[in-house]
């Protein structure tokens, strides 16, 4: 009886984002599923912040790719909530360039969000419906509280929804997400062609893991294939130690 | 037909508004007028009752007043506060039936054919709003008759009450004619002939009146009489679809609101299953005890009949406008409109596509609710090359089933179309650059003060202007460009400076310019 309470328990206890029952969503990449224990998990919070405000499409076609994967069958809706200001600083989200990262236009509703309160509250809504694949949240600078963070988590894995937070600069705050990533453009391999000849591989981004709540980080230049929608490793001859990210919290030493 | 006059209503709503600022208190037994200007003229418009009894009337000069009684309150007229009154009045007399129509400036017309009996016939029906009017401190006739001009007749001129239908000629002969609504200039010249009253032109020949007097005169007897049918045209659109309740005791809670609401969309429901209809827009108002009504409206992306659905849909309206509700001292009265509706197929229920799209519609009605309807938006494909209009964002419950899509996909394979930006600005931002001479890709720019090198380009795509339409720009070239970091842009340059180098450019066009456009991730 005790015994069966403490396992009771312990389901209740165990943190959103960590869970592993609505599975893992593979990057195909094998580095990062290893390091990510066999990929994104689904129903959880990935925070993924743009290396800089120039880069906020960049980020944000590494997060339509990671929807994408998520949504194969192309079926589930997807939410895109963006604060007024993202979207006059950023551009809005173009019908024509979409589908370049496996994002039917038909498919995506978007919200405009005044205040950023409206944000974190219209995303927690759209986790909760379940004709809703992946819900996107994109804002600026500014810190969100760990409660809404938490309430998200919550709702994703309620849900099972992937649940991506984009943001335009690297963010400072503590964050309770399960991944949080760093995400800029990186030069297409054999730079100087055209960028049609040096984009057969694909669209390049230098993608940094700096929060992973299951296992290490890392740092990858990843392409996105748009003809096989999904992510490779460049093959190109780089130096990926260091790719050329303002990673402010990190000068600590 | 029930016709309402308010006797005094200018003089009405300013002792009203006095009484309730107190700021400044009426001597007593001080005539009062309200005065407006006529051509060159200051005339009285308007009297209260003290000023009737001193022999004051509408139509003497306020000089001439100002002669006959040294002491008078005078105050200048304004319609539009008049107006309003009278709309809100008329809002509150929506309880009685959906059809009431302003009659400007000072009265209202209900038709309360069928409504009457839900207060218990006309009499309580005419009790009721008579005790309601008195207690707001308004001077009013109200008359019943079979047809809008008799009962306004009776109203303005003959004796208040209900008269029965076909009774209109005895009730109407001893009137005068002005009580026809009939020009003034009309009735003058019918009284140099001799005809002041109603009666004295019903029996007479018809072809001579009309020749020397105009057809209106006859067809405004006619309408009187009941012989021609005149229509009322209410204030607001009438519902297709109502469902009311009143309450013995007045309700304030919010959780009690939204409980009626789901009793009566569960009344709606029914009528709507019967015509095979859902329900697009919704209006729930609510009637004041003081008078005061509160309208609110809820759309949705779908025809909706599902009651639990029709009270979420409140639920979010009502937390997105908690601080305006005030119910005061309570609602008396709830109804449930329904405003537009649409064919809603009959649904079965397990099929996994038409649920989803439901539960998407669900997301989008809510979201609505609480943030607008303009900011929960989807993409429609447009027949258009320009790349700012090939795409149009368009509020969510708007978008019909064809998107424009597919269309979009053939005529992208067709033409083979270069690959488009993932974000575009609304407004191309300007930038500086320096570019091949003349139309060559640039080779480096700024934008938001930050300098590009660009190392990769490819173009141009020209696109031209929309030289059918007044909003032709120049044609424009487009670049896909790649800078040092690996930032991917959508250039164009707008004009051609071979033009402006060749001299071609029509004097006043501006030299060609540098844009950003879009960003490829």
């Amino acid at each position: 009886m005790i015994e069966e309470l403490r396992l009771r328990l312990q389901a209740l206890q165990r943190p959103p984002g960590i869970d592993d029952d609505p599975g893992v969503l593979p990057l195909g990449v094998e580095t990062i599923d290893g390091a990510l224990g066999g990929g994104l998990a689904r129903g959880a919070l990935h925070e993924i912040a743009a290396s800089g405000e120039a880069h906020v499409a960049s980020a944000a076609g590494f997060v339509l790719g990671l929807s994408s994967l998520g949504n194969s069958a192309g079926k589930g809706e997807v939410v895109w909530v963006a604060e007024d200001m993202t979207l006059t600083e950023s551009g809005e989200p173009y019908g024509p360039g979409l589908e370049a990262f496996g994002l039917r236009p038909e498919r995506l509703v978007t919200v405009q969000a005044a205040r950023t309160h409206d944000l974190l509250w219209a995303m927690e809504e759209a986790l909760r419906c379940r004709a809703v694949a992946t819900v996107i949240g994109e804002m600026r600078e500014g810190e969100i509280d760990g409660v809404a963070v938490r309430r998200l988590s919550l709702a994703a894995a309620e849900s099972g929804a992937l649940a991506l937070l984009l943001r335009a600069t690297p963010p400072t705050d503590a964050s309770t997400a399960a991944t949080r990533w760093i995400v800029g453009a990186s030069p297409s391999p054999g730079g100087g062609r055209s960028p049609s000849e040096a984009r057969r591989g694909g669209v390049t981004f230098a993608v940094s893991l700096i929060r992973n709540r299951r296992g290490p980080t890392g740092s990858w230049i990843l392409q996105w294939s748009d003809i096989d929608e999904r992510f490779l490793l460049a093959t190109h001859a780089q130096p990926v130690a260091a790719p050329l990210l303002d990673r402010p919290h990190r000068q600590v030493a | 037909m029930l016709s309402l006059w308010l006797r005094r209503f200018s003089t009405d709503r300013i002792a009203k508004s006095h009484n309730k600022s107190r700021s400044k208190p009426r001597r007593p037994a001080a005539p009062l007028v309200v005065t407006g200007r006529r051509g060159n003229v200051e005339l009285i418009v308007a009297v209260d009752d003290i000023a009737e009894q001193r022999g004051l009337s509408p139509g003497v000069a306020l000089a001439q007043a100002r002669a006959m009684h040294p002491v008078l309150d005078v105050i200048p007229e304004d319609a539009e506060a008049d107006a309003a009154l009278l709309e809100t009045i008329a809002d509150w007399c929506l309880r009685y039936t959906p059809l009431v129509a302003c009659d400007a400036p000072d009265g209202l017309m209900l038709d309360i054919s069928g409504c009457a009996h839900l207060y218990g016939g006309e009499d309580a029906l005419v009790a009721d709003l008579s005790s309601r009017l008195e207690a707001a401190g308004f001077a009013f006739s109200i008359a019943l008759a079979g047809s809008i001009g008799a009962a306004w007749a009776a109203a303005h001129f003959g004796k208040p009450g209900s008269h029965a239908c076909g009774t209109e000629r005895k009730l109407l002969a001893p009137l005068p004619l002005a009580a026809l609504r009939i020009a003034p200039e009309t009735v003058a010249s019918l009284a140099r002939v001799g005809l002041k009253r109603i009666g004295d032109l019903i029996d007479l020949p018809r072809a001579p009146l009309t020749a020397r007097f105009g057809s209106e005169l006859l067809r405004q007897l006619d309408r009187a009489l009941c012989a021609e049918h005149e229509p009322l045209t209410p204030r607001l659109p009438v519902a297709p679809y109502v469902a009311e309740q009143r309450f013995a005791e007045p309700i304030a809670r919010e959780e009690d609101v939204l409980a009626i609401t789901a009793r009566l969309a569960s009344r709606v429901k029914i009528a709507l299953e019967r015509r095979g209809d859902g329900a697009r827009r919704l209006e729930l108002t609510l009637f004041r005890t003081d008078g005061a009504v509160r309208r609110i409206a809820a759309g949705t992306s779908r025809p909706l009949r599902d009651p639990d659905d029709i009270r979420a849909l409140f639920v979010e309206r009502l937390t997105a406008l908690a601080d305006t509700l005030d119910p005061g001292f309570g609602f008396d009265m709830a109804r449930l409109s329904v405003t537009v509706a649409e064919p809603c197929a009959p649904e079965q229920i397990g099929i996994g596509g038409r649920e989803d799209a439901a539960a998407i519609g669900r997301l989008v009605d809510h979201l609505n609710a609480r943030l607008g309807s303009q900011r929960v938006r989807r993409l429609t494909a447009q027949d258009s090359h320009i790349p700012e209009l090939a795409a149009a964002s368009v509020p969510a419950q708007m978008t019909g089933t064809d998107d424009g899509w597919a269309v979009f996909r053939r005529y992208r394979d067709d033409v083979e179309l270069s690959p488009r930006p993932l974000r575009l600005f609304t407004r191309p931002e300007p930038i500086e650059a320096v570019a091949e001479v003349p139309d060559g890709p640039p080779l480096r720019f700024r934008w938001r003060r930050a300098l590009h090198e660009v190392i990769a380009a490819e173009g141009p795509e020209r696109i031209e202007g929309a030289w059918w339409s007044e909003h032709n720009g120049p044609a424009r070239d487009y670049f896909r460009v790649e800078d040092k970091t690996g930032l991917r842009f959508w250039l164009f340059r707008a004009g051609l400076y071979r033009d402006l180098m060749r001299g071609d450019l029509v004097p006043g066009t501006p030299a060609p310019a540098w844009f950003l456009h879009g960003t490829f991730a």
